[in-house]
């Protein structure tokens, strides 16, 4: 019954797991966060619930990683490393664990070697715990980062991503594992990653089973989601089939597509007789005591669709997709649809595609096709970057059976069999030259940046070069309640806002006056500390005031033909990778788009020079603005 | 009815005169230029006479400040520093006008304002000297002159304007050849700025301290001196920091550079307050540099270690009573800082920076915090004047004590809108070699990195800008 702390050696840490006469629990506030409130509850909330998580007596505290190191700088505006430092000074004792995403890291395709062991060496000087998983179970994936994880002297917990259907047998699963140790060694925890709270108690129970049977010594973490109501009996079965660690959360915040409340856990297996060991009750219900408040604060992210969906044993998608891909049907205008591309289009492209792991990011490739299915009328039509590159088999081979011609026929035309043959493969990305990123970033900032900031940039370019400016703007404004960061529909006049900076320092900002004056401007009176402060605010250009005209999908298509790149679609434009006066031919890389996290090249239709480039990195295009032109030279 | 003073002058200094004025129950009478209609001091004084629409040219226009004066009623005018303080023409329009003119007599501002002519008095009086020359001839013959005497003393050289005065009209000349090549120059100058070409040479005491007396005297000739105050730490020869006493003296030293001052100022026949400046070389000898005939804008560091209202005894000599206390009743104690918060931009060679608008003006307080400036939120500082906002002086037993005040002061002094010498001069009391008293004139050019600091935006105001905008926008458009 040893309570397991940060600081502890892998070794002593993995003795200790083998030799427990109860379990563990992982309290995923990440995952919760990220499946339930689209990522968005901020470091404030986290700070407040950090004292009694802390007294909880976790194994972990999962709160890094996923799509959360890009949602911190891009919609919480606080540094990734800086929250690890401010949860660890109040949070000593509690291993952090983070959710990697191999080869991805914490974004959406592959990196390069040296920039994935670089992230690794920084992020381990805080992160105890490293869940490592591919979407495809391809094991070379996530070589490097086992390996740095190693280095550092933290613990790796590779993952084997789980799902339903013929082809998920135990024997599938076991041989995974095989694979997993042969390049570990046997000093890891393995994680069964459900990251769509797929199958049923019995199933998982069995898969344990088997992998406990095959491997007696292998400490088993089980993670699930809650998607359809039942992972306490998931998590059950997990632990009485000799899981040592399972995953839950706080009960003021679990919703419907993240982990489960750690409570009913431990209420649930007290019953089979089992321990949760070094867990102290009390602090799992002062943790939810203490944030509860705060909750209604991110009512605005909680998914478009209430209540538990049975149906993701249809769908699979996994519960850190389901606010996004929701918020998107709801933006998009397709929430009617729902029914069509989660029971019928979704399973069927999923099965089409070759029944491979719907998580990040091959359940975004999954989600945007069906869609695109269903939305366009014809099935494959307008296939992203990313569904290429996975049919080109980039980013590694298929696990079970390749999908049929006609869809490689659909996507690249006639000719795809010599596409194939050209292209196919997994794809080995060149390292990149971090000097010259480091001085391209130092240009775009005015001033060095840190080995962190470096970090943050490699990962996310443009998103990082925005967070911060954003700081040197508006400050650490990580410091702000969701009550006030958060808030919609402004302030009530008159209204006090209390809060603390960076430092302690408390500060009182009440709320004045806004006056519109005669040329369009907003005077907004804010009394900051007992002094009038007065800012003042442009006015913004009124949409449809300067109506432009959308050219439409031929328009643009035949623009192109005439060598004036428009947009195709409304995105950012990720990259440029043209400069003017080079030469291209037909078929050569323009620019990348960027929309719903996937990237689409643009390619040129014709050959000719670069004359002009008119959009800018970063840059948020509607269908239609013009990225470049290309000058055809005259016969 | 009750006695009426004008002040003519501006900003902090014509505050800090009117409420002498009002603490010696007479009424105080403001003018001023159209660009300071908005100035606090118009609200502070009993009256104001709007003087015409300037800039500077009203302030200086004896006729019209006399001719306020008399329509107002008053029977004196304390003419402050800058504009009119040192101009003898003024004085004797005071004089003639029937006017008391708070300072010394027409005659005394006249001879000291002569650089020449007061070198000469002083040197017959045994004052010691920074070697230089009378006049010089006009023309090539002038020129030799010069050259002969950067023979015999040797270079640096100060070539000076006879006219000039506050850090005007003066050049350092390093050798000969560049002597011969500025001459011409210097005098051309001098005739533009001051309608007076003549021009001296004295000797540069390299990297020398700024050491000055305050005397006082009444009508009788009872002379005394207030100690002494470095003012060391300047840019282009204008003071940013005096502090009282001047630092690092022997008692001796001390004794024997305000016996001098006093000798000076009798040897002048001076009446009223004056300042008596000293060179003060490495080695411990000082030399007579000129005497202002004004209060200066340093005064309250003075103030600070004597407890003498200096301005109040201004104004009491000059309406005919007699010094109330002599030499052994001033007895200086602790340290004094006094720091010009200037709009002015350091890290832009102090550019200035009016025409901004104040938008939080927040002061400290607290024991041994004086504060004398004019300004106020939502207060436009106006282009056409100079960029002193506030004068903070602090007082301590103990020069550490003085210091950490002084800290403590500047980092909650708050003033947005323009930028300030604040974030300058926090940068500059944590330096080791200020906080050891080791400065001297040299002090800005040897220490570069006094320069390098961020503005400070404070954190709060950073974090309202985004709270402002969260409201303007009805979302955090950051976070959606």
């Amino acid at each position: 019954m040893t309570r397991i702390t940060q600081g502890m050696a892998p070794s002593e840490v993995l003795a200790i797991l083998r030799q427990a006469d109860g379990y563990y629990i992982t309290n995923t506030a990440r995952d919760m966060s990220q499946s339930d409130y689209k990522n968005r509850i901020l470091l404030h909330t986290d700070l407040l619930a950090a004292p009694a998580r802390e007294a909880a007596g976790y194994f972990s505290l999962e709160i890094t990683g996923g799509a959360s190191v890009h949602v911190d700088i891009l919609r919480k505006q606080v540094d990734p490393f800086l929250k690890l430092e401010l949860l660890r000074e109040k949070m000593p004792d509690t291993m952090f664990q983070t959710l990697c995403r191999g080869v991805n890291l914490f974004g959406y395709r592959p990196y390069p070697q040296n920039v994935i062991r670089l992230t690794v060496r920084e992020f381990a000087k805080y992160v105890d715990v490293w869940r490592t998983f591919d979407f495809m179970n391809h094991i070379p994936n996530m070589e490097a980062v086992f390996e740095e994880v190693a280095k550092a002297g933290k613990i790796n917990e590779p993952c084997i991503c789980f799902s339903t259907g013929p082809e998920h047998t135990n024997d599938y699963y076991i041989g995974k594992v095989r694979e997993i140790l042969d390049v570990t060694g046997d000093e890891i925890i393995l994680c069964i990653k459900n990251h769509g709270g797929l199958g049923t108690p019995r199933r998982i129970g069995e898969l344990v089973n088997a992998i406990k049977q095959a491997y007696p010594d292998l400490v088993i973490h089980y993670h699930g989601h809650n998607t359809d109501g039942n992972d306490i009996g998931r998590i059950t079965a997990a632990i009485l089939n000799g899981a040592t660690i399972v995953d839950a959360s706080d009960h003021a915040f679990t919703g419907f597509y993240g982990p489960p409340p750690i409570l009913t856990v431990i209420q649930t297996m007290k019953d089979h007789g089992r321990t949760a060991i070094g867990i102290d009750e009390e602090a799992v219900i002062a943790t939810s005591d203490a944030i509860r408040d705060e909750r209604p604060h991110y009512a605005q992210f909680e998914a478009q669709i209430k209540g538990f969906l049975p149906t993701v044993q249809i769908h699979k998608l996994p519960g850190g997709a389901m606010g996004s891909s929701l918020e998107q049907a709801s933006k998009g205008g397709f929430l009617d649809r729902m029914p069509d591309i989660l029971h019928k289009e979704l399973p069927r492209v999923q099965i089409e595609l070759g029944n491979w792991w719907s998580v990040t990011p091959g359940s975004q490739i999954l989600w945007t096709t069906a869609v695109s299915n269903v939305l366009e009328g014809e099935r494959y039509g307008n296939p992203s970057g990313d569904l290429k590159n996975l049919l080109l088999g980039k980013y590694g081979p298929f696990p079970f059976y390749r999908p049929e011609d006609w869809i490689y026929e659909k996507v690249f035309g006639r000719n795809w069999k010599e596409i194939l043959d050209k292209e196919g493969g997994i794809e080995q990305i060149e390292d990149m030259d971090i000097e010259k990123e480091r001085q391209t970033l130092t240009e775009r900032m005015g001033a060095e940046p840190t080995e962190q900031q470096l970090v943050l940039y490699l990962q996310h370019p443009n998103d990082a070069v925005d967070f911060f400016k954003f700081e040197e703007k508006f400050g650490k404004a990580y410091v702000l309640p969701p009550s006030i960061f958060l808030r919609q529909g402004g302030f009530q006049l008159g209204e006090t806002l209390v809060f603390r900076d960076d430092t302690g320092k408390e500060h009182i900002v009440e709320i004045g006056p806004a006056q519109q004056t005669d040329d369009g401007e907003t005077n907004v009176y804010l009394n900051v500390d007992h002094d009038q402060r007065l800012f003042v605010f442009e006015p913004e250009a009124q949409e449809g005031s300067a109506p432009v005209a959308q050219l439409s999908k031929q328009e643009i298509a035949r623009l192109a033909r005439q060598g004036d790149i428009r947009a195709p679609f409304a995105g950012n434009l990720y990259a440029v990778s043209v400069e003017i006066g080079q030469e291209v031919a037909e078929g050569d890389q323009l620019a990348v788009l960027e929309a719903m996290k996937m990237q689409t090249p643009i390619t040129s239709e014709v050959a000719g020079t670069v004359s002009e480039i008119q959009a800018k990195v970063g840059q948020a295009l509607q269908p239609g603005d013009p990225i470049l032109t290309i000058e055809i030279p005259e016969e | 009815m009750k006695t009426k003073i004008l002040v003519a002058n501006r900003g902090e200094i014509a505050i800090r005169i009117i409420r002498a004025i009002q603490e010696l129950n007479y009424d105080a009478v403001a003018i001023y230029e159209t660009p300071d209609r908005d100035s606090r001091h118009i609200r502070i004084a009993n009256e104001a006479i709007w003087i015409g629409d300037g800039p500077r040219s009203d302030y200086l226009d004896i006729d019209k400040v006399i001719d306020a004066a008399l329509r107002s009623g008053a029977v004196a005018i304390h003419p402050g520093y800058g504009f009119l303080a040192e101009n003898p023409e003024f004085a004797r329009a005071c004089e003639d006008a029937g006017l008391i003119f708070i300072g010394p007599a027409s005659k005394t501002i006249e001879e000291l304002g002569n650089k020449v002519k007061a070198r000469q008095i002083m040197a017959d009086a045994g004052i010691p000297m920074v070697p230089g020359t009378a006049n010089l001839s006009p023309g090539e013959a002038g020129l030799e002159e010069a050259i002969a005497f950067g023979r015999q003393h040797g270079y640096p050289i100060m070539l000076k304007a006879t006219s000039g005065g506050g850090g005007r009209g003066i050049r350092r000349i390093e050798n000969e050849d560049e002597l011969a090549e500025q001459y011409a120059i210097a005098r051309s100058e001098a005739k533009a700025a001051f309608n007076d070409d003549s021009v001296y040479l004295e000797k540069v005491v390299v990297r020398p301290k700024h050491v000055e007396v305050q005397i006082i005297a009444d009508r009788k000739g009872n002379t005394v001196h207030l100690g002494t105050r470095d003012c060391s730490i300047q840019r282009r020869n204008q003071k940013l920091i005096e502090i009282a006493p001047a630092f690092h003296l022997t008692p001796e030293q001390s004794e024997a550079i305000c016996e001098t001052a006093v000798r000076a100022a009798r040897a002048a026949n001076y009446f009223n307050a004056g300042t008596v400046e000293f060179l003060l070389d490495a080695d411990g000898s000082f030399y007579f540099m000129e005497i202002n005939t004004r209060l200066q804008v340093e005064h309250t560091v003075t103030e600070m270690i004597t407890g003498i209202d200096i301005v109040r005894t201004q104004i009491k000599l000059a309406m005919g009573k007699d010094l109330l206390f002599t030499q052994d009743d001033v007895q200086p104690r602790g340290h004094a800082i006094e720091m010009r918060i200037n709009a002015e931009d350091p890290r832009n060679d102090f550019m200035p920076e009016g025409g901004k608008t104040i938008s939080v003006y927040r002061s400290p307080g607290g024991y041994g915090v004086r504060l004398d400036g004019f300004c106020y939120q939502g207060f436009t500082i106006p282009e056409v004047y100079d960029s002193l906002l506030v004068k903070l002086t602090v007082f301590g037993w103990s020069w550490h004590e003085t210091v950490d005040r002084l800290r403590r002061c500047l980092t909650n002094f708050v003033i947005t809108g323009p930028k300030t010498t604040i974030p300058f001069y926090l940068n500059l009391i944590n330096d080791p070699d200020f906080q050891a008293g080791e400065f001297d004139t040299s002090f800005l050019d040897t220490h570069d990195h006094l320069f390098e600091y961020e503005e400070q935006v404070s954190e709060v105001n950073k974090l309202a800008r985004l709270i402002a905008e969260i409201h303007y926008k009805r979302q955090n458009t950051y976070a959606a």
